[in-house]
């Protein structure tokens, strides 16, 4: 085994070899600190170096059955794992039957529409299920809202947490008939102390937080979704720079992917519309165009069909596409009430 | 040269001695030689094409995907890119041993899609597509990618792996999708970007030729001149792939067009449509 087969950079590698390591057999009985001297490379890169030296001699000895590359998992073992996800609940059931039960973590999920058709409630909606206790089908997570319209309106946050803990009563009720229900021990208070809001209010601050929620989530391990409400906002003004804004917005939504993965929490992003000529015609399509438009890994669609508000699954790699009437009440976000014959639960 | 530089120093015995060691090394570096003859021998035994799991692309494309090539699907957003990769990744996992290694930038590996697929394309009651769901989805291995330089890692490592022989063969491997990881390095002033990109691109290819496996990459679309959409990532990364598919849905419905727009062996320009189920 050569320290030229090493997967180190040609740079290391070139000064392993100037200063006579030639083989790994040579790199394993000397310390960090002697080979940062005569590498004349800082400690922490030395230690690197020994880290990758000493995981490929392992390698070479032991090999298990589908090492093909460290780190890696296979299909079977992701669907039971899978299949141990809780989804997040829209408190539309029409809704929740085209998502396949809610939105789902370890995704990021784009939602876009006309204004007033209810984006931001169904944000706020979300923010407050994640909290839903486990044995009431929920997640018992925590929320991070990033508003950048400032269009987060902390009544209605109330109103709805309010509307979501009656409704876990009537559960109760329902479950335990006659039985002494067990109390719902959450206070609508609870559920505003457990989002997590920011306000942004230029990219730059958008870029930075997103920045910083890696570190602000393994602190907050409880933290189950990510709002950004909207991604579009602070893009569609003062760019001069169009490869630079998809240079960022690209960047960014490969960090929101490694966010969603790395601690199994679900991403929205909530996005606006405009209007794009193409063929002759005028149409509204999602804003920050066609590059952007890969950015997620589902996409839900929002839009006005006569008086109804409807969604339509515009993008998923499990689901197929359809679309389902929803309306925002005072409760928050419910089925539509025009075809509502099923008893609504949570 | 080198050689006679060193004689005309006459302390330089040694200096000698080492250039030489060099030259032989340098010599010992290049590859051996082949005829076409060989070449051929090459492509019938070694490179085998791989079934894509549906019979009008695989009759289109002349069989599927060949090993040793790098093939490219463009397409805008929710065209069925990723259900074609899933699609294949399960046909290839089932048709053959060896292991089908899926990179994943977009959170968009689905492993109920993948047992839902290989459902539809085992035709075995009910006891054994469990068995059979079970084994090919043990052998897709799936790592998560979010950066350029995990990408370059992985590819090493890989590397590393099928020359020492251990663990088991890749038979393909997919890049759902490249350009999410290059679009963020991509442009502005520096040349790095393009450097890493070109990197990739021909670390892919030099993979898929030594090691026989076939690579399937996805791109997306972006708006050129006049709105027209074209594919992403630029001049450079035109010249990598070996074939280059173009894939469009129609808005609502469930049927995809593939047109080919860079194929070695075929005219550009045929088209065909499928149905994702």
């Amino acid at each position: 085994m050569e320290v030229s087969r090493l997967p180190l950079s040609a740079s290391q590698r070139g000064k392993l070899i100037y200063a006579g390591y030639t083989s790994l057999s040579s790199l394993s009985s000397v310390s960090s600190s002697e080979l940062a001297r005569d590498l004349n490379v800082s400690e922490t890169e030395a230690l690197e170096i020994l880290k990758v030296a000493s995981y490929s001699g392992w390698l070479d000895g032991t090999s298990g059955s589908h090492a093909i590359v460290n780190g890696a998992q296979t299909a079977w073992d992701m669907l039971h794992e899978e299949e141990l996800l809780r989804r997040i609940t829209t408190s539309s059931a029409d809704l929740d039957d085209i998502l396949g039960g809610g939105i789902s973590c370890k995704e990021v999920t784009e939602i876009g529409g006309v204004p007033g058709i209810g984006k931001t409630q169904l944000g706020i909606q979300l923010a407050v299920n994640v909290q839903i206790p486990a044995n009431y089908g929920g997640l018992g997570g925590k929320a991070i809202y990033i508003d950048t319209e400032g269009s987060f309106m902390v009544e209605r946050v109330l109103q709805i947490a309010e509307a979501c803990l009656e409704d876990m009563l009537d559960y109760d009720v329902l479950l335990h008939k006659g039985v002494q229900a067990c109390q719902v021990k959450m206070q609508p208070k609870d559920f505003l102390a457990n989002i997590y809001y920011f306000r942004i209010c230029s990219y730059t601050e958008l870029i930075a937080v997103i920045n910083y929620l890696e570190k602000f989530i393994s602190e907050h391990k409880d933290v189950k979704v990510v709002i950004v409400d909207s991604i579009t906002f602070h893009f569609r003004q003062d760019f001069e720079d169009m490869a630079l804004r998809t240079r960022l917005l690209s960047g960014m939504a490969l960090k929101l992917m490694k966010l969603a993965k790395k601690f199994t929490l679900a991403v929205i992003l909530l996005n606006q519309v405009t209007t794009k000529y193409s063929e002759g015609s005028f149409h509204l399509t999602l804003a920050l165009g066609d590059s952007w438009s890969h950015a997620c890994t589902s996409r839900l669609i929002l839009y006005w069909n006569s008086n109804e508000r409807y969604a339509y699954i515009d993008k998923s790699p499990s689901l197929r596409s359809a679309s389902s009437p929803y309306s925002v009440t005072g409760r928050g976000i419910r089925n539509s009430t025009s075809n509502c014959k099923r008893i609504k639960m949570m | 040269m080198l050689v006679a530089l060193a004689e005309q120093n006459s302390t330089s015995e040694r200096l000698k001695q080492g250039i030489t060691q060099v030259l032989s090394i340098i010599d010992g570096l290049h590859q051996p030689w082949l005829d076409g003859m060989e070449l051929l021998e090459d492509a019938q035994w070694n490179k085998r094409i791989l079934s894509m799991g549906c019979e009008r692309i695989d009759m289109f494309l002349q069989g599927g995907l060949h090993e040793g090539h790098l093939t490219e699907l463009v397409g805008p957003s929710s065209s069925g890119k990723t259900q074609v990769c899933l699609r294949a990744a399960s046909s290839v996992a089932k048709n053959y041993l060896d292991s089908v290694l899926f990179l994943d930038t977009c959170n968009s590996f689905s492993p109920k899609r993948i047992a839902q697929i290989v459902g539809q394309i085992s035709d075995s009651d009910n006891k054994e597509v469990n068995k059979v769901i079970q084994r090919v989805m043990n052998s897709i291995v799936y790592h998560a990618v979010f950066d350029i330089y995990t990408l370059l890692n992985v590819l090493h490592r890989l590397e590393f792996n099928l020359r020492s022989q251990k663990g088991s063969q890749v038979r393909l491997l997919i890049v759902d999708s490249i350009s999410s990881l290059i679009s963020p390095i991509l442009g502005g002033n520096g040349t790095n970007g393009r450097a890493l990109m070109t990197s990739a691109g021909i670390l892919l290819k030099k993979l898929a030729q030594q090691h026989n496996f076939a690579v399937l990459v996805t791109n997306h679309m972006v708006a050129g001149e006049r709105g027209i959409l074209k594919p992403a990532l630029g001049e450079s990364w035109k010249s990598i792939p070996h074939v280059r598919l173009q894939l469009s849905r129609d808005h609502g419905s469930n049927i995809c067009n593939m047109s080919i727009i860079r194929h070695p062996l075929m005219a550009s320009g045929e088209e065909v449509k499928f149905m994702i189920l």
